[in-house]
Order: C-alpha cells, then sequence, then structure tokens
C-alpha cells in the first residue's frame, strides 16, 4: 500500500539497469537490430505456439540479462487493463472479419469462433511480448548506446538527405524521457493529493474513477514538458551543441563474432517465426 | 505545550523502488515523537532521510514497516480517511516547482479550500490570509502567473497554498532556502507566531542552523535513515563530542563561543541566541584583569 503515488516503479521502458550481463555487453546495433526484426515477426506470427515461443524467449532475455522477472511484470501490470478492453472488443465486435474455425456463440452481431478467440488470445500475448522485449532493450543499452545504434542503423539513408542525426536524437530523447515523465506525474499527483484532491482510493480495477483523475495532472504535466524541453535545449546549448554538427563519438563499437552469432541465431529466429507453419 | 503526543513515528523504513534493480533504502528505523504545539526541527545530511520521514506524516507515504500514528490515526491501517489526515497535516515540499500545479497563483493557494467545499467568500477570505502571512501582496500578486515568478516567490506560494488549508500540524521541507535575509527573517518570524501564538505544530527540515536555534524546541538528527540524536538545541548544541561524531553544524553564535572558550574565556556556551551571545562576548571585553591574565597564562 505504501505505493500508492510510485508509478515510477512500474515503468521499465527508459530505464537502464547496469547489471553488467552478457546482453549489456552485446553490440548494441546488433540488439536493436535484432529487436526490430523479432516485434516484426511476432506481428506476423498468428500461432498459439510461435507466440508461446516469443513469450518465453522475452523472460529468458530478461533473465539473460540479469534483471530479475518480476521487474519485467510491473512494467506490464499498467497494460492490463487496455488489454483486456481490447480484448473484449476486439472478441465482441471483430468477430465477423475473423470468422472462421468452430463456432461457439452466433447472437446478433456477435460472433465469437475459434478464430476470433485465436485472434483475441493471441494478440494480447503480442502486446506482453512486445513491452517485454521493449523493456530489455532500453533496460540493458544505455541511451548514450541507443542513440549511437540507431544513427549507425539509419546512416545508410544519409544519402537522401534524411536527417539521420537529429532523428535518433529524438527518439532517445523521447525514450529517455518516458521514466522522468512519470517522475513528475507523481511529484504532480503528490502535490495535489497534499491539498485534498483524491486519488488511488479506488482500485485498478476501476477504470473510469482512475481515468477521470488523471485528466487535471495532464495539462500541468504537459507545461512541465515544455519547460523540460526548455531546460535541456538550454543545458545542449552551454555545452555548444549544434544541429547538424560533424560530430565524433567517444566510444567506438566492434562487432564480434559472439555478436554475429548472436544476429544470426536471432534471424533465424525471426526467419522461424514468420515462415514455419506452427500446428497450432 | 500540551503533553499529548500528535506524530508518533516508530521503527519507521521505507524503500524507494522497491523490488526493483534500483531501490534504495532511504529509512531504517527512524524514531520521532512529537507533541501537540511542539516546534520540531529536523536535520541531517544530504540524502539522510528526512524528505522521505515528512512525507509520511500526510499519508503520502505509508508505513512499509513500523509505525505513524498522527493525531491518533494510525496510518499502517489500510482503511485511513487520507483526505481528513491531509487537511490536518500541511506539508511544503522542499521543491516549490513540485508543488504548484495551476497557472495563476490566486488559483493555486485557493484549490485547497476549494477541495475542502468552502463557499466562495471564506475561499477568497482564507487566500488573502495566507498570502498576508507569507508576505505576498493580495492586490498585486493574485492573478499573476505561476510560472513566471522567482525561487523565492514560488516558495513563498507554496505555502500560502498549505496554509490556506488552515492545517493543525504544519510540516515544512527547508523552508527558507533560496530567500533573500529580510524574507527568511520574516518567514521565520510568522511561522514562529503561527506556532506560539495559534498553537501549531510545526515540524519543519532546515541545513541553516540559525535558523534551527531560534525556532526549535528540540531537534532531531537523522543520519543514514535513522534518528541518530534527539534533544533540545541547549543539549544538541553544547554537546561537542556527539555534533563531531555526526558532523553537525552549529549557529554561528556557538562556535564563536567555542572558539572563546577555546581560547580561555569563560564563556557558556549554550548561549547562542544572538542576545545571549552578545551579552556573553560584552562579558568577556569587560572582563576584569583577573581574568585576562587567566586567559594569558593559558
Ligand atoms: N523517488 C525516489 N526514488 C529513489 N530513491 C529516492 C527517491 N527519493 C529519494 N531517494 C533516495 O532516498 C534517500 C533519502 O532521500 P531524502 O530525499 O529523504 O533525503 P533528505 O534527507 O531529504 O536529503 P536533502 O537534505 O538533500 O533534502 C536518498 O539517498 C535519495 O537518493
Ligand atoms: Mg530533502
Amino acid at each position: 500500500m505504501s505505493s500508492e503515488f510510485e508509478i515510477s516503479r512500474s515503468i521499465t521502458i527508459g530505464q537502464y539497469v547496469p547489471t553488467d550481463s552478457y546482453i549489456h555487453r552485446l553490440d548494441p546495433r546488433v540488439k536493436l537490430l535484432l529487436f526490430v526484426v523479432i516485434v516484426v515477426a511476432i506481428a506476423f506470427n498468428t500461432s498459439y505456439i510461435g507466440n508461446a515461443i516469443g513469450l518465453f524467449l522475452s523472460l529468458y532475455l530478461f533473465w539473460a540479462s540479469k534483471i530479475p522477472i518480476s521487474y519485467g511484470l510491473s512494467g506490464v501490470k499498467p497494460a492490463i487493463p487496455f488489454i483486456i478492453i481490447l480484448a473484449l472488443l476486439q472478441l465482441l465486435f471483430q468477430g465477423q472479419l475473423f470468422s472462421g474455425g468452430k463456432v461457439y456463440v452466433d447472437y446478433g452481431f456477435i460472433l465469437i469462433t475459434s478464430e476470433s478467440i485465436r485472434l483475441v488470445v493471441v494478440s494480447a500475448v503480442r502486446f506482453i511480448e512486445i513491452i517485454f522485449l521493449s523493456s530489455v532493450l532500453t533496460l540493458s543499452t544505455s541511451t548514450t548506446q541507443l542513440t549511437h545504434s540507431i544513427q549507425s542503423l539509419l546512416s545508410p539513408l544519409k544519402k537522401i538527405n534524411f536527417p539521420v542525426h537529429e532523428i535518433s536524437l529524438i527518439t532517445t530523447i523521447s525514450i529517455r524521457f518516458v521514466p522522468t515523465f512519470a517522475i513528475e506525474m507523481e511529484k504532480m499527483m503528490k502535490a495535489q493529493a497534499s491539498r485534498g484532491a483524491d486519488f488511488g482510493t479506488g482500485g485498478w480495477w476501476r477504470i473510469i474513477q482512475r481515468t477521470k483523475e488523471t485528466f487535471p495532472i495532464i495539462i500541468p504535466l504537459f507545461n512541465i514538458a515544455l519547460s523540460r524541453a526548455e531546460d535541456l535545449i538550454l543545458a545542449m546549448e552551454s555545452r555548444c551543441y549544434t544541429p547538424g554538427g560533424n560530430r565524433s563519438s567517444y566510444s567506438v563499437y566492434k562487432t564480434l563474432a559472439k555478436d554475429y552469432l548472436v544476429l544470426l541465431v536471432g534471424l533465424l529466429f525471426a526467419y522461424l517465426l514468420i515462415f514455419y507453419p506452427f500446428p497450432f | 505545550m500540551g503533553a499529548r503526543p500528535i506524530i508518533q513515528v516508530e521503527n519507521l523504513s521505507h524503500t524507494y523502488m522497491k523490488g526493483t534493480p534500483l531501490e534504495h533504502v532511504a529509512l531504517k528505523g527512524a524514531n520521532l515523537y512529537v507533541e501537540e504545539g511542539e516546534c520540531i526541527a529536523i536535520i541531517g545530511h544530504t540524502g539522510s532521510g528526512k524528505s522521505t520521514l515528512i512525507q509520511h506524516f500526510n499519508g503520502l507515504m505509508r508505513p512499509e514497516s513500523g509505525k505513524v500514528i498522527i493525531d491518533g490515526v494510525d496510518l499502517s491501517k489500510k482503511k485511513v480517511d487520507v483526505k481528513t489526515l491531509r487537511q490536518k497535516v500541511g506539508l511544503v515540499f522542499q521543491n516549490p516547482e513540485d508543488q504548484i500545479f495551476e497557472k495563476i497563483i490566486g488559483d493555486d493557494i485557493a484549490y485547497g479550500p476549494f477541495k475542502l467545499g468552502l463557499p466562495l467568500k471564506e475561499v477568497r477570505e482564507r487566500v488573502k490570509w495566507a498570502m498576508s502571512v507569507v508576505g505576498l501582496d493580495f492586490e498585486q500578486m493574485k492573478d499573476r502567473q505561476t510560472f513566471a515568478l522567482s525561487g523565492g516567490q514560488k516558495r513563498k506560494v507554496a505555502l500560502a497554498g498549505i496554509l490556506a488549508l488552515k492545517p493543525k500540524i504544519l510540516v515544512l521541507d527547508e523552508p527558507t532556502a533560496g530567500l533573500d535575509p529580510k524574507s527568511r527573517n520574516e518567514l521565520l518570524e510568522k511561522i514562529k507566531r503561527l506556532n506560539r501564538e495559534e498553537k501549531l505544530t510545526v515540524i519543519f527540515v532546515s541545513h541553516n542552523m540559525e535558523e534551527v536555534a531560534m525556532l526549535a524546541d528540540r531537534i532531531y538528527v537523522m543520519a543514514g535513515g535513522k534518528d541518530v540524536l534527539c534533544g533540545t538545541p541547549k543539549e544538541i548544541f553544547t554537546d561537542k563530542e556527539k555534533l563531531q561524531l555526526h558532523h553537525i553544524g552549529t549557529p554561528e553564535t556557538v562556535q564563536v563561543l567555542y572558539r572563546l572558550t577555546d581560547l580561555g574565556y569563560k564563556v557558556s556556551v549554550d548561549a547562542f541566541s544572538i542576545s545571549e551571545a552578545t551579552e556573553e562576548i560584552i562579558k568577556v571585553l569587560h572582563g576584569t584583569k583577573e581574568d585576562l591574565e587567566d586567559v594569558q597564562r593559558v
């Protein structure tokens, strides 16, 4: 009960946890590339077995990067209401689109078949897998590493005048600021609660009440976000940051044999997820 | 001073980000006891857990282990009327920026009274009163934007926002940080008056020992998430060993008096209010011949 206002505890995206595991020491570019490829593969896979394997993989990655799985689970918890609502909506209203297989319920516009159930279950599991995977990626990769790897993966686009550096900077700043905003939101809620606002008096399942409670925080949070952005600009400019400038980097990443090995295994895995005809 | 306990903290512990790789133990077995109408100072090094401790007083944090009893309400119980508690215990944060969320000063200060469901007229009265206590001009400041304020003005607005709740217990986290000497003294006088005249129980965190010596009935010293020392300013500031052991600073007056004793003058080091210290020093200056000879021998 002591965590009424501890939102930051359940934000696992954008929080770097240095445990110096095998995963941490992988080439960040390999990690990022595999992340993208595997997320796409998971999005393609519609079988129960395939997604079970994907879920298993994402849990394994937590274990391999020496980050407690309970921490990963706490990142999924706030998403549970959304997953449930989404699943219900899909189950009730999208049955017609994905009819097929055995028919369980056929009542007016509601059509529930084994195929539509599969769709619902698989998309919920997919959602969880993707939260897990992105958590592992950001938990095991520092902001600098992420920036560099986005930049180097996108660098071929420089030829067509695509602002690679700017895009990678923007991406990493936004990821980096997720936990920061969780902390700001926590403070805002504490400030309002201290002066008589109701927060956290209903359980997490009382979605409407909890949603209403968040409205008065959102606008001040925007103000904070803007002033944070201004501060960041000042901080960067005072260290002589110029957009578009040519800069060298302090750490140079070398892709070693083990990185290629991991890359190979990962690509193979993604290939299987997409093309292997899982029986179930 | 009433002898009724109003805040009791027993063996309180708190861990931030518990159960995550980033967990951090901020409190480990802190104790505190405050009687109604007292003025208590909490001092201690940066990171010793002062802010964490005081956030328990209005139920923003709940005891993870140990006990917190506020005016007879046990906060370790699951069902606590936090709304009433937060009206009773006004907590001013360390960072005023964290506390102000409305766009206009007047709205921000009125937020608490509105939430209490008071009629408009009463709300207005309270805002006026709160602003006058902290030394903000009502007519001039009520329509100013909150983001365009100086640090010290923000601090005043934040304090006014809490005072407008008319709390029974006022908890202040470094209330004078960032204020100029004049506003600082005015504010301290106001706090003192609220404590002495309106019988408000005041608990404040401070790094400024002059302030502590001037206001506090008793001092709690925190170190490493625990209370390591407690006593009246006299007891704390005259215990040289403990001061050194816990690296506690002393008011400048005490420092001067200690220097004088080190040099062999006979002064009492517990005279740390400015007027008392002045008297001691005058005594030294007008000292008798014998005293001076004594000093020369040393
Ligand atoms: N939200 C948080 N998450 C994680 N750790 C925290 C958080 N807030 C505080 N801490 C840690 O808890 C410890 C105690 O913090 P606290 O703010 O209570 O210290 P303090 O005594 O008020 O210090 P100061 O004099 O600097 O205000 C510190 O080591 C701090 O790093
Ligand atoms: Mg503090």
